[in-house]
């Protein structure tokens, strides 16, 4: 009996062994395949923000597989509208998109503009559930195979100036409304979308419309869309609150010695998660396949990520990239309920309707 | 702006000899309207069609107003047109007054330094506005501006005196950014052609300087300050930028950033941000009508005659140095002034922040210098702005001599095609151009090339191009050409001989202006390009949208220095163009 048992086990034993041999061979010739016909192709396209970071990775890819990267770069909804036209004329020039859920979620997934993503992953760097904090790579749409989200950073709320406002006095979200502070904050436009409607939104979300309206109304907050006038008048203390600021504007600033610093959320506002930077998503017909798809898993891989993560400061879902470098107050904490700005339904539904009511309540 | 322009009462060139035959004038003059349609008409005919396209993106058309009634009945929208016309006209008058004084002034005048006033004028069109805006933010700025902390040591100033976040900040910042180099360069051509004979006369006739300038010089001109005045006033109203910066934290709200708005939200608005432009197309309407009417009155412009042609200047006296001295003080203040700041700004480590420790450095223009993207960017910005520059002068003069010809029977579709381009925003032209480029056979070619971004930048050129050479062949009497003819020269050999060299000044106005245009155009090729052919001005694009500032300040500067380089190239060309 006992010898027969450790012979099933062998036979386990060595079945798994083949197995996997198989399985390794098989993602390895697929590889090999997909990098030889990747390099014919010789580039790959890929929109995206203007991120003087891709200036790094279209390097950094070239030299590890010898395939360019051209970099279309520009708004995520402009660049939408491109492909969108292009693809109404037959035309298809882009290969990959790394862009906002908002644009990812209602124009390019909702107009069936991509091609799944999951099937392409097959580095076992990437595939492998130990690599990820989630125990998968995070597919985020309905289907769980277009569009991956390898971000998940803890959200900033807001910067102040601690020679202008203590630290004691913005203990909760309510102290935002002390008198004391009218026309002392600063914050990128709300009713247009980008991260002032975000933050609106979540404020909305979690504080209710009044607390909204005294914020955005009473308190007079000076608007702008010009980011780098946020850190400005946040390090010179016109404005010493400010919603908005870009967290590698500020960290700037910190180091030229302003004395700036990040509240993530309030007792009566738990913090959030944002999916910033991108989303990574395959565009159908796409021109360079094989070299689109080198790209996809080498882009997920701890290498292609660690670069774009140093680069924005944001904490990646992986979990071999080394985090040293961020806030500890940045890499979401296991228990915590965080109000995730990038889920779906609420990108898909409610955000746009948040920012429509602001508008509106703003009478713009 | 339809034409009919010289029909009564003179022009010119107009008369295309016998030789220049009927047949071909015709060939020309249907080639040029089937081109311009094509070029300028189908674009904003697909806009507008698209504009009424209710269906969600992605699904099968459906037709309706819903675009136009949700465009029209969004509050505020009124009160956005209503300021926007407000600034428009404010900042219009002026600025009119003061560039037609300059332009005579440079051109017409003995003051001295005249030459070195125009070029100036062209290297303050060409600077990047956005910069120069932030610059007077750091002059102007109540709580930490240079100007203010300078007031506030003056005995009887308690509070800040200067405030750019106000209607009249916005007004000044435009008369520094947009407000009369550009008015000063296209009149000082056409002021340095008109004959001093007129002028002669006048005075002979014992009419004083100003009984003169008002009687006589203006009025010859006056075909070229009204469309200098109409470009200017529909720049007016689509401009955003400026009031982006600068009115959004004063709850000014513009028409145009209305329309920026729905071009900018997901999914974009194309069909209300198209409705709102519409708007657009009923102010040409209105100007047209009133410029056609002026032109078909009993004037004449004809200013260069077979008759002898003197260009002496007026005596000014020592109303001269007086004259010298309020021009350099005004380009002092709303030149000099911002661009030593943005000078400065590309050499801080932090723009407009002197107070850090070591606020100076090099690095942004090293790391502009040593982007791998830079040189790309700036051979591709070359090719594009000499294309656009070489294709605009030969159409458009073209355009403009078959325009104000009185054998054309279609100078009012022609000349009302040329404007289409500047009544559609910016944004929405690239969007239809980029249709119109994915809709023909050469998409190969055009689409994503520096030939389609070349292509799309002389389209948008048409209106200024156009009308100034229009103004050009206005001054030309028509004896000049019969002369030729009589000679026996063929018509080609005339246009080469006699018209060119008389253009000349014109030709090389343009073409400069078409140049640095097409180096800083940002909203015609952001939907055009592609990674081999981004030119330099998406590059400062992407500077400024990732808040590297300074960066963009270096290759802002950079770029006013291609353009004067070339400027001064030109300047000779066209010089010794007259001379011979």
């Amino acid at each position: 009996m006992m010898r027969g048992k450790t012979i099933v086990a062998f036979a386990a034993i060595g079945s798994l062994c083949l197995a996997t041999a198989g399985s390794a061979q098989t993602w390895e010739k697929e590889w090999k395949e997909t990098l030889a016909k990747a390099k014919q192709e010789g580039k790959v396209v890929v929109a995206t923000s203007p991120d003087p970071i891709m200036r790094e990775i279209s390097a950094r890819f070239k030299e590890r597989f010898g395939i360019a990267v051209e970099h279309l770069a520009g708004r995520s909804s402009q660049l939408a509208s491109r492909l969108r036209s292009e693809r109404q004329a037959g035309v298809y020039t882009v290969d990959v998109f790394m862009g906002g859920i908002q644009t990812v979620a209602t124009i390019l997934y909702r107009e069936k503009m991509l091609d799944p993503l999951k099937p392409a992953l097959v580095l076992p760097e990437v595939t492998d559930a130990k690599k990820w904090k989630k125990g998968k790579v995070w597919f985020v749409d309905p289907e769980e195979k277009y569009v991956a989200r390898p971000f998940s950073t803890v959200s900033g709320l807001l910067h102040f100036n601690t020679d202008f406002v203590k630290p004691s006095e913005l203990a909760t979200a309510k102290d935002l409304l002390n008198p004391k502070w009218r026309g002392k904050i600063s914050s990128e436009d709300p009713t247009t979308p980008g991260s002032g409607s975000n933050t609106a939104a979540r404020i909305y979300a979690q504080m209710g419309e009044e607390f909204m309206r005294k914020l955005y109304i009473e308190q007079r907050p000076m608007i702008t869309r010009e980011r780098r006038q946020l850190t400005d008048w946040l390090a010179r203390g016109t404005y010493p609150i400010s919603f908005g600021a870009h967290d590698t504007d500020v960290d700037k600033m910190k180091k030229e010695g302003f004395p700036l610093q990040e509240i993530f959320g309030f007792p009566d506002m738990p913090p959030a998660l944002t999916g910033s930077p991108w989303q990574l998503v395959l565009m159908a017909g796409a021109p360079h396949p094989n070299a689109a798809k080198v790209f996809v898993n080498w882009m997920l891989s701890k290498e292609g990520l660690q670069i774009y993560a140093r680069g924005e400061e944001a904490a990646t879902l992986r979990t071999d990239v080394d985090e040293s470098f961020l806030p500890p107050e940045r890499i979401p904490r296991p228990g915590i309920n965080y109000f995730d700005t990038f889920d779906w339904e609420w990108t898909v539904s409610g955000k746009e309707k948040v920012r429509l009511r602001l508008k509106e309540i703003l009478g713009r | 702006m339809a034409s009919g322009s010289a029909k009564v009462g003179a022009p010119a060139v107009p008369v295309p000899g016998v030789w220049f035959r009927w047949s071909w004038f015709r060939a020309a003059e249907a080639g040029a309207a089937v081109l311009l349609v094509l070029l300028m008409g189908v674009p904003v005919l697909f806009l507008l069609v698209s504009s009424f396209n209710t269906a969600a993106p992605g699904q099968a058309a459906v037709y309706g107003l819903q675009n136009w009634t949700r465009a029209f009945t969004d509050p505020g929208t009124l009160s956005a047109l209503w300021m926007s016309f407000l600034i428009a006209s404010v900042r219009l008058v002026p600025a009119m007054l003061l560039s037609v004084l300059v332009a005579w002034l440079i051109s017409r005048t003995d003051m001295p330094g005249g030459n070195t006033l125009e070029f100036l004028c062209w290297m303050a069109y060409f600077v990047p506005d956005f910069p120069l805006v932030l610059a007077w933010i750091l002059l102007l700025d109540p709580n930490f501006g240079f100007l203010n902390t300078l007031a506030a040591y003056l005995p009887f100033v308690d509070a800040p005196i200067f405030n750019p976040y106000s209607f009249w900040g916005i007004i000044w910042v435009h008369t520094s950014t947009n407000g009369i180099w550009f008015k000063v360069m296209l009149l000082t051509p056409v002021f340095r052609r008109l004959g001093a004979a007129l002028e002669e006369a006048a005075r002979v006739s014992g009419a004083d300087t100003w009984t003169t300038l008002r009687r006589v010089t203006f009025p010859v001109l006056s075909p070229m300050i009204l469309a200098i005045a109409a470009l200017s006033f529909i720049r007016g109203l689509e401009s955003f930028n400026t009031e982006l910066l600068l009115g959004l934290p004063a709850g000014i709200y513009v028409y145009a950033t209305r329309i920026y708005d729905y071009t900018r939200s997901e999914p974009p608005g194309y069909g209300e941000a198209t409705a709102l432009g519409s708007v657009f197309l009923a102010v040409l309407a209105v100007l047209a009508f009133y410029y056609q009417k002026y032109l078909r009155g009993k004037r004449k412009f004809t200013v260069v005659t077979g008759q002898g042609y003197s260009t002496s200047r007026v005596q000014l006296g020592k109303w001269r140095y007086v004259a010298l001295g309020g021009c350099v003080l005004y380009f002092a203040v709303m030149m000099v002034l911002p661009l030593a700041f943005l000078v400065i700004g590309s050499f801080m480590r932090r723009y407009g922040f002197f107070s850090i420790k070591s606020p100076f450095t090099l690095a942004h223009w090293q790391n502009l210098l040593g982007d791998p993207i830079f040189l790309v960017s700036l051979k591709n910005s070359l090719v594009i702005a000499s294309l656009t520059a070489g294709a605009g002068i030969v159409l458009y003069s073209l355009v403009a001599y078959l325009i104000v010809s009185k054998r054309s029977v279609a100078a009012p579709v022609l000349d009302f095609l040329c404007w289409l381009p500047w009544v559609v925003p910016g944004i929405l032209m690239s969007l239809g151009l980029l249709w119109l480029f994915l809709a023909t056979p050469l998409r190969s070619v055009l689409y994503g090339s520096v030939w389609g971004i070349a292509l799309a930048m002389t389209i948008k050129d048409s209106p200024v191009t156009t009308q100034a050479f229009r103004a050009a062949f206005l001054q030309l009497g028509p004896e000049l050409e019969e002369a030729g003819r009589v000679s026996g020269a063929s018509w080609w050999c005339t246009y080469r001989r006699i018209l060119l060299p008389l253009l000349a000044p014109m030709i090389a106005t343009v073409g400069i202006l078409n140049f640095g245009s097409a180096i800083t155009s940002v909203s015609t090729p952001v939907l055009l390009y592609s990674a081999q052919s981004r030119p330099l001005a998406i590059l400062l694009l992407e500077y400024s949208f990732t808040g590297e500032l300074e960066r963009a300040a270096a290759l802002g500067l950079l770029i006013t220095a291609l353009i004067c380089s070339m400027m001064l190239v030109g300047r000779k060309l066209g010089l010794q163009l007259t001379q011979s």
